[in-house]
C-alpha cells in the first residue's frame, strides 16, 4: 500500500491547540490546489485493564498504553498497538467482539481524528481534528500525507521530505503558534519492513498520541 | 427467536447486533478405520479433502484479570506456506429444554484472523498459557443443507514448550471425529438439522455427539470399514 506520513501540530510554547488553527491550515491545502475528495474518520481506543481484586503485582505488569484503532481506510480491520513493548496487531473486525467477550479490558477513553481529505497530485492529503468520541473539544490537529506511488519507505523518504517543505512552508506564510511535526520511526523494532502496510500506520497513530498527551501535560 | 430458551445469546444479539454461534458434534473413531471414513466423506461430500496441521495454544486469564476469568485460543494454521493465526472465543452453549432435546451443540463462537505476534500480544495483556495441543489430519468443507466442516484428526500433545515437531497422540490408535457449522440466531434450527441429518450418514462408523459427551466407538465399524474399503465407497450403507 502507498507510503503514509502522519504528522501532528506542535503548538508553540505557551500557545494551545484552536479551531482557528484548523480553518487555517483547511485553507492551506485549498491553497495548493487540493481537490476536496470527502471526508474520513479513524478512531483511537484506549484501554485499561479490568482488576477484580486489587492486585499490585498484576497490575504493574499490564500495559499502560494499550490501544485499538479501527481506520478509515481499513474498515474490515483493527490493530492494536502496545508501544512500549513495540507490538503491533492487524486483526479482523470481529477482535472487538471478542475482547468485549473476555471482559479483560474496558474502554477507558476513545478519540476520533476526522476532517477532509484532499488529493494534490499523486499526493493525498487528510487534515483532521483529534476530539473524544462524543464531544467537540478539540485536543490536536493532525495531518496524514500518502504518496500514491510508491510503497517503500526507504525509496519515499525524500520526495516525503520535499513535498512537506513545500507544505510548511504554505503553512508558515500564516504565522500560526506552532508547527507539524514529523516523527521519524523505527518500524523495525516492530517487526516491520520497509514495505508500508497499516500495520506502519497503526504505529504511527500510537507514536502521535503519546506526542498529543505529552505536550498537552507540559501545557497544564 | 426461537422455542428455545437461549437468553444469554438473545441479551448478545441484542446488546452487539452482530455475534457468530456454531453448531458443533464430536465422536472417535479407531485410526485403523480413519480410511474408510475418508472414502465415505469423499464420496458424500463431493470435494477434495484439506490436510490439517493446528497447533492450537489455549490460554487463560491470569488471576483477578477481567470481570470474570477468561480462556482465549490461539489457533496457528501450519499447512499454509506463511502460517496464519486466528483468534478464536469459544462462549456459552445454548441451554434450556429445547437445546437438550436436540442431538447438535449450539454455542456462540467468534473468530480474527490475526498477524503473527498475537501470542505475544496476549502474554502481553496478561494471559496465560494454560495447554498446547497439534491437530493432525485432513477436513472437508461443504455445503449440505448448512456450510458443514468434518474434521478428522489426532490430537498430539507436546513434550516440549512449542515442539511441534515433536509431539506424540494424546489418545494413541483413536482420531477425533468434530462435524461444525456456522449459525445465527436466525437460522441454527434449519442449521441443527442439516448437522443432524448428516451424521446419521456417518452412523455406521462413529457416533457423533455434543462434546463432553463421549459415546465412544461403535461396535459396528469394523464392518462397515471393510465394506467401504472393499467397493471404496460405492455401497449404500
Amino acid at each position: 500500500m502507498p507510503l503514509k506520513w502522519l504528522l501532528h501540530w506542535q503548538p508553540n510554547a505557551g500557545a494551545s491547540v484552536n479551531s482557528q488553527i484548523l480553518t487555517e491550515v483547511s485553507q492551506c491545502a485549498d491553497s495548493m490546489n487540493g481537490v476536496k475528495e470527502g471526508r474520513w474518520k479513524s478512531t483511537l481506543t484506549f484501554y485499561r485493564p479490568v482488576i477484580r481484586v486489587q492486585d499490585q503485582a498484576l497490575t504493574s505488569e499490564l500495559p499502560r498504553d494499550f490501544l485499538g484503532l479501527s481506520m478509515h481506510d481499513q474498515p474490515n480491520k483493527y490493530y492494536f498497538i502496545i508501544r512500549a513493548q513495540r507490538l503491533v496487531l492487524e486483526a479482523d473486525l470481529s477482535i472487538q467482539s471478542i475482547m468485549e467477550k473476555l471482559q479483560s479490558y474496558k474502554t477507558r477513553v476513545a478519540l476520533n481524528f476526522e476532517g477532509i481529505q484532499y488529493r494534490l497530485g499523486d499526493f493525498q492529503l487528510r487534515v483532521g481534528k483529534v476530539a473524544p468520541i462524543n464531544s467537540e473539544s478539540l485536543r490536536g490537529i493532525v495531518l496524514e500525507v500518502e504518496y500514491l506511488p510508491i510503497s517503500s519507505l526507504e525509496k519515499g523518504r525524500q520526495i516525503m521530505a520535499e513535498f512537506l517543505e513545500i507544505w510548511q512552508e504554505a503553512v508558515s506564510k500564516r504565522s500560526l503558534p506552532g508547527h507539524f511535526m514529523h516523527m521519524e520511526t523505527n518500524f523495525a523494532d516492530y517487526g516491520l519492513s520497509d514495505h508500508y502496510s497499516s500495520q506502519h500506520t497503526a504505529v504511527q497513530y500510537a507514536i502521535v498520541m503519546a506526542q498529543l498527551i505529552a505536550s498537552a501535560q507540559l501545557r497544564s | 427467536m426461537s422455542r428455545f430458551c437461549f437468553l444469554v445469546v438473545q441479551r448478545e444479539a441484542e446488546n452487539k447486533g452482530l455475534f457468530s454461534m456454531e453448531c458443533v458434534v464430536q465422536g472417535i473413531i479407531e485410526t485403523q478405520h480413519v480410511e474408510a471414513l475418508e472414502i465415505l466423506l469423499q464420496g458424500l461430500c463431493g470435494v477434495q479433502r484439506e490436510r490439517l496441521r493446528t497447533h492450537e495454544l489455549c490460554l487463560k486469564s491470569a488471576p483477578n484479570l477481567g470481570a470474570v476469568a477468561s480462556e482465549v485460543r490461539l489457533l496457528c494454521d501450519l499447512e499454509q506456506t506463511e502460517p496464519t493465526w486466528t483468534v478464536r472465543h469459544v462462549g456459552g452453549a445454548m441451554r434450556g429444554a429445547g437445546a437438550e432435546q436436540i442431538s447438535v451443540l449450539v454455542r456462540t463462537m467468534v473468530e480474527s484472523k490475526v498477524s503473527k505476534n498475537v501470542l505475544r500480544l496476549f502474554y502481553a495483556l496478561g494471559y496465560k498459557l494454560d495447554h498446547e495441543l497439534l491437530r493432525v489430519g485432513f477436513a472437508f468443507h461443504f455445503q449440505r443443507g448448512a456450510q458443514i466442516t468434518v474434521t478428522v484428526s489426532s490430537v498430539n500433545k507436546m513434550l516440549k514448550l512449542h515442539s511441534t515437531d515433536e509431539a506424540v497422540p494424546v489418545t494413541p490408535g483413536i482420531q477425533l471425529v468434530e462435524v461444525t457449522a456456522p449459525a445465527s440466531p436466525e437460522n441454527y434450527t434449519e442449521v441443527v438439522a442439516a448437522v443432524s441429518s448428516f451424521c446419521e450418514y456417518l452412523a455406521p462408523l462413529l457416533h457423533l455427539s455434543k462434546p463432553g459427551i463421549s459415546t465412544g466407538v461403535v461396535p459396528t465399524a469394523a464392518a462397515a470399514a471393510a465394506s467401504l474399503m472393499s467397493d471404496g465407497g460405492g455401497t449404500t450403507l
